[in-house]
């Protein structure tokens, strides 16, 4: 017998909101099953159930428990993790979102060459030659949490976050990376900056991104990054 | 039709309704009137559905000039109400003449107010709903010399009413918030459980609508603080790695990557957002049983509360 753990486990998360855990870490496999689980629960739309919220690996299902009870829901969602497994994921689109490195618009480029040991010419390499997967959308205003950062860069967050951080600041810390969909405090090493909107409060939808999909921040001069400004993530499809 | 001009913005007023839902997914909170209890009380009174937009006011200093005739209602926090310097009477509808000034002067007793006027106010639409969120990008706190417009002007005239004294709720002396543990109570230790079911705490002046901080001992962690990020459920109780509980509310983020050692029922969120920065409060663990009982009888409350209103006179 092994004490092996059996996922996902489907808990209570406040008297609203129902949380089904996957295996415990960030992994394309483990949130594909997140994906899928979100996926079915959404498109069986039971009434009661307010939000269907992926994330890495965990689906968080927002219900109103005066409409559906909570061991109703949760039988329902042990059904739903089965079918899950049989349903097709959507492929995921692929974004190449023109960006300026370094100088003006990425910081600590310097900091994160020194900490990694590379040169900043190599660190803007290896970024930009990432395609990274957006796990989840989440925090506020709609920040896309993106992973498969390559192990040589990373680097921990900054002892001290800044207080203001540029709306479309692209950085890392950790094994993340992030495009900052709005102006914000934030802790990441920023290293370059896109210029194209990732954020729109007066849209539906409000963020063009959506789990499973991939972004690549492609390098360009300051004065074609800036030429993006105002346009859409969908023009660079 | 112009209902007010804002002669002094207060310390924080906002247009709020019942916020907007279905858009968490793409990280964006609810957000919404804090006591939704008050809010949809003072819709009532004015004869509006209780989810039209109304005016959020937190402590005190804001002062309206009234520019039209209007129907208007102030519930929730005790701010010292005022028309022409002469005491307002709160929970009830009361009929401004052009050229009135409204304003809130001290606070006695809770921390948010809200005054509804006939019609609602108007106010952007972001995603189907009309409630600020400043770091969303979507809207901003009244400013001075703005004029505050009624969205949906209605010329027929309603008798003034009230809502029954006994169905207003008291804010002081309730400081007992109710909470389900979870969802990682188990990364506290047993000590760390005790402490935070057993310690006084003390709400931080570092509170707003993202959040209430909260200032006492140190809840201890068994291994780190950290959990990979994941949804954040309204009212849940973020502990992060100096062991002094968050709990995040109507404007917080919607993920995050801090362990929750637990969450305050549904039922006590408005009264929480009666809390003032400075006062003490106790967490008690209940049933999730409990806790959907607790919200029934929150519901029936409100629906009373809807019967109860009667005319003045």
């Amino acid at each position: 017998m092994t004490n092996m753990e059996i996922w996902p486990k489907i808990i209570p998360s406040g008297d609203s909101a129902i949380l089904v855990e996957f295996e415990n870490r960030i992994d394309p496999e483990v949130n594909r099953s997140v994906q899928s689980l979100a996926l079915t629960i959404e498109s069986e739309a039971l009434p009661g159930i307010q939000e269907v919220l992926p994330a890495y690996r965990t689906v968080m299902v927002v219900y109103d428990p005066l409409k559906i009870a909570y061991r109703p829901l949760a039988e329902k969602i042990k059904i739903w993790v089965e079918k899950a497994k049989n349903i097709d994921l959507p492929v995921g689109r692929f974004f190449g979102l023109p960006t300026v490195y370094g100088a003006g618009h990425g910081p600590d480029l310097q900091r994160v060459a020194a900490a990694t040991g590379l040169t900043p010419e190599k660190v803007v390499q290896v970024f930009s030659s990432t395609r990274f997967r957006v796990y989840f959308i989440g925090f506020v205003c709609g920040l896309a949490y993106l992973g498969g950062l390559p192990e040589i860069l990373r680097v921990p967050r900054l002892a001290t976050p800044r207080t203001f951080v540029g709306s479309g600041s692209v950085g890392l810390a950790g094994d993340q990376a992030n495009a900052l969909p709005a102006d914000q405090p934030s802790g990441f090493n920023y290293i370059g900056r896109t210029f194209v909107e990732l954020y729109n409060p007066h849209g539906f939808p409000p963020v063009p991104f959506l789990s499973g999909d991939e972004i690549q921040f492609i390098p360009v001069a300051e004065g074609e990054a800036v030429k993006a400004r105002g346009k859409h993530a969908i023009d660079f499809l | 039709m112009r209902a007010f001009e804002v002669i002094h913005p207060g310390i924080f007023t906002t247009v709020q309704d019942l916020g907007r839902t279905q858009y968490m997914k793409y990280g964006i909170p609810a957000s919404g009137a804090a006591d939704r209890f008050s809010a949809q009380a003072a819709n009532w009174l004015v004869g509006n559905l209780p989810g039209a937009a109304l005016l959020e006011i937190t402590l005190f200093r804001l002062e309206l000039l009234t520019l039209n005739d209007l129907v208007m209602s102030v519930t929730g926090a005790n701010l010292s109400p005022q028309v022409n310097e002469k005491p307002l009477p709160m929970w009830q509808s009361v009929a401004l003449r052009e050229g009135d000034r409204v304003s809130f002067q001290e606070r006695k007793e809770g921390l948010r107010a809200y005054l509804a006027i006939r019609g609602g106010f108007a106010g952007k639409e972001f995603l189907g709903s009309r409630s600020v969120f400043v770091r969303g990008l979507m809207g901003n706190a009244v400013q001075r010399g703005e004029i505050l417009e009624t969205a949906d002007p209605v010329s027929q005239p309603i008798p003034l009413r009230r809502i029954s004294s006994e169905m207003i709720p008291i804010f002081s002396n309730k400081n007992n918030l109710r909470v389900i543990l979870g969802p990682q109570d188990d990364r506290f230790t047993k000590k760390g459980i005790e402490t935070f079911l057993s310690s006084d705490f003390r709400v931080s002046s570092r509170s707003d609508r993202m959040g209430y901080r909260l200032e006492g001992p140190a809840i201890e962690h068994r291994s780190g603080a950290d959990i990979i990020s994941e949804p954040i459920a309204r009212g849940a109780i973020q502990v992060p790695g100096d062991g002094l509980p968050i709990i995040l509310l109507w404007d917080a983020q919607v993920s995050g990557g801090y362990t929750k050692i637990a969450n305050v029922i549904s039922a006590d969120l408005d009264r929480l957002a009666q809390m003032t920065p400075g006062e003490g409060l106790r967490f008690q663990a209940v049933t999730l049983e409990s806790a959907h009982q607790a919200l029934r009888e929150e519901k029936r409350r409100l629906e009373r509360v809807e019967r109860a209103i009667v005319g003045i006179g």
